[in-house]
């Protein structure tokens, strides 16, 4: 097992980690930014090194220093959290050049569902379902509305390099594809420095249903079951929960095989997440595998009992999973809401601010995983996610009730968030009925 | 209270960094206040070998021309180019904007730090070989 573990994150992820390290015994390095300095869980780390100034391309992202702290601070690993370097090739490399343990997948892993078009064409081969479209990087906007003429309106540009909602457009017509086609691009490059696009027909009234996954270095690789994430605004999810309303035992058992199936067809190892769009008549199709731990992962580890970042820390330190398929079981339900300092009523804008007033809701199965506290300063640099909350009950309508008395306790002044949004969810016929799609917040939460 | 003596206020309270000024005149009564710089009580970070605290003791009364020259770099501090060589800078050298003060090293890449500023070197605040962290005070360089 490793000694010490430099975290290189920040934020309600480096705290959860720290956490994980803690139980493990295992001494934590913590890594921040000038904009940092005032991060709750420094204190808590055994070391903590200020590696930049604010801006994340000199601190979190920049390869040089967080390896340089991992260096001076002697540490045997590091844990990327999600985002920054999490999804690296590169910077697991360097990792393993330094002789400090990635915790996550090998980089040839990472490279296969990194490039989406790739994991495409991967899952294709596998025989997994995947949504028609291109079978390879478009070339120009004309092979893109020849395609498109194929498979049918509407049809969706996707950036082969990354997601989070960047770089897709939905377009219904020739003319709006021909235009959205550079604008795909260039938002592509952009964001992640790779302006490969493709093409999916859009499937109008799907869910999104994401398999978790663990594999050890063994080969062992189980499922963890589903996570439903189809309360989303422009592709940024908002609320996830599981069990799916959706699902049941025969469609769990194909999608969690197909998943299975992907993750030995790439080598992967460590933690990872199959994501996949249900549609209307209840076929599933495989999108794309999220190769590190994901924002939403406390959900499955409500619903499991298994905690996934142990598992990610064990599973990288070389230690075979002790679980097995038949073990794992889904209990009760629960549901996630990611409170954001974003105000709802003015286009989801990020806020930046100061905290002035918080109450933190509590009882049974509540769970808030934050970095917050009263008169800390949100800085500007970063996403806008200031903790998320998480219910755990034993039947979905007891969850959704749970969750509504949860955020009419939750007091954040200061600045205006994302709270009143998921209770207006939460109070919303649909959303209690289970029976939303990929347009919910969209139809009737405005744009 | 004309506007010439306003301007003057407004220069004093620029160069002296005041967010607040109060007068009153027959009783006399000034109010002078500066920014609350303090970091929260809340965060206090123990004191390991490589990191250096977030709640600095109180500085010492340091003359205002004074500079801290600060690691650009997170990484291993060294005085001189090589172990065998002499140091770059000794206390009361003086320096140029091009004068290499030290080496940070980083990922085996020997950095060399440049002063970028004219003054003399007046204090070497860390140990070769020691580990800095960005924005560790590493000279105290008094300008010229």
């Amino acid at each position: 097992m490793f000694s010490r573990i430099l975290i290189a994150n920040r934020g309600e992820i480096a705290l959860r980690i720290l956490r994980a390290c803690k139980e493990l015994g295992i001494d934590t390095v913590v890594v921040y930014s000038e904009a940092d300095r005032n991060a709750i869980y420094l204190k808590h780390a055994d070391y903590a090194v200020c590696i930049g100034p604010g801006p994340s391309a000199k601190s979190y992202l920049d390869i040089s220093r967080i390896i340089s702290a991992a260096e001076i601070s002697d540490v045997d690993a590091i844990h990327p959290g999600y985002g920054f370097l999490s999804e690296n090739p590169h910077f697991a490399e360097v990792c393993q050049s330094c002789n400090i343990t990635f915790i996550g997948p090998p980089p040839e892993a990472t490279r296969v569902a990194g490039d989406k078009v790739a994991a495409r064409d991967l899952a294709r081969k596998l025989k997994i379902p995947t949504i028609p479209g291109s079978e390879a990087a478009l070339r120009d906007e004309k092979e893109a509305v020849e395609i498109a003429r194929k498979i049918g309106y509407p049809v969706i540009l996707k950036a082969a390099g990354g997601g989070g909602g960047r770089g897709m457009r939905v377009s219904h017509n020739d003319v709006s594809l021909v235009n959205n086609f550079l604008a795909a691009q260039a938002e592509a490059q952009a964001a992640f420095k790779n302006s490969t696009i493709y093409i999916e027909k859009f499937v109008e009234r799907a869910r999104h249903v994401e398999i978790q996954l663990l594999a050890d270095k063994e080969g062992n690789i189980l499922h963890l079951g589903e996570r439903d994430c189809t309360i989303q605004r422009r592709f940024q999810k908002l609320i996830e929960e599981s069990p799916s309303p959706i699902m049941t035992p025969a469609l769990r058992k194909d999608m969690g095989n197909s998943a299975i199936a992907f993750a030995k067809g790439a080598k992967y190892v460590n933690a990872g997440t199959c994501e996949f769009l249900v549609d209307e008549r209840g076929k599933f199709y495989f999108i794309e595998m999220n190769s590190r731990i994901q924002v939403e992962h406390p959900v499955t580890e409500m619903v499991t009992g298994i905690d996934l970042i142990k598992e990610q820390i064990r599973i990288a330190a070389g230690e075979k999973l002790k679980i097995s398929q038949k073990d794992v079981q889904l209990q009760g339900a629960a549901i996630e809401c990611r409170i954001n300092a974003e105000n709802p009523n003015n286009g989801f804008k990020p806020v930046p601010g100061k905290i002035t007033s918080l109450v933190i809701p509590g009882g049974p199965g509540v769970r808030f995983d934050s970095h917050i506290y009263p008169g800390y300063e949100i800085p500007s640099h970063y996403d806008s996610m200031v903790g998320k909350l998480i219910v755990h009950r034993k039947d979905r309508d007891t969850a959704v009730s749970a969750m509504r008395q949860a955020l009419s306790e939750f007091v954040i002044e200061g600045v205006p968030t994302t709270i009143p949004f998921h209770r207006a969810v939460m109070d919303h016929t649909q959303f209690i009925r289970g029976q939303v799609d990929t347009t919910f917040v969209e139809s009737y939460f405005g744009r | 209270m004309d506007l010439d003596q306003i301007r003057k206020i407004l220069e004093l309270m620029e160069s002296n960094k005041l967010i607040e000024f109060e007068y009153e005149s027959e009783g006399t009564r000034i109010k002078l206040r500066r920014p609350d710089d303090r970091a929260p009580a809340a965060v206090v970070i123990p004191q390991p070998v490589i990191a250096a605290p977030l709640v600095s003791p109180p500085a010492p009364a340091r003359a205002d021309n004074v500079f801290e020259f600060k690691s650009p770099l997170v990484g291993t501090f060294y005085r001189a180019p090589r172990p065998d060589a002499d140091p770059f800078v000794n206390v009361g050298d003086e320096v140029n904007a091009d004068k290499v003060l030290c080496i940070v090293e980083a990922m085996k890449m020997m950095n060399e730090i440049k002063a970028e500023m004219c003054g003399i070197v007046r204090d070497i605040l860390v140990k070769n070989g020691q580990a800095v962290e960005f924005g560790e005070p590493l000279f105290l360089i008094e300008k010229k």
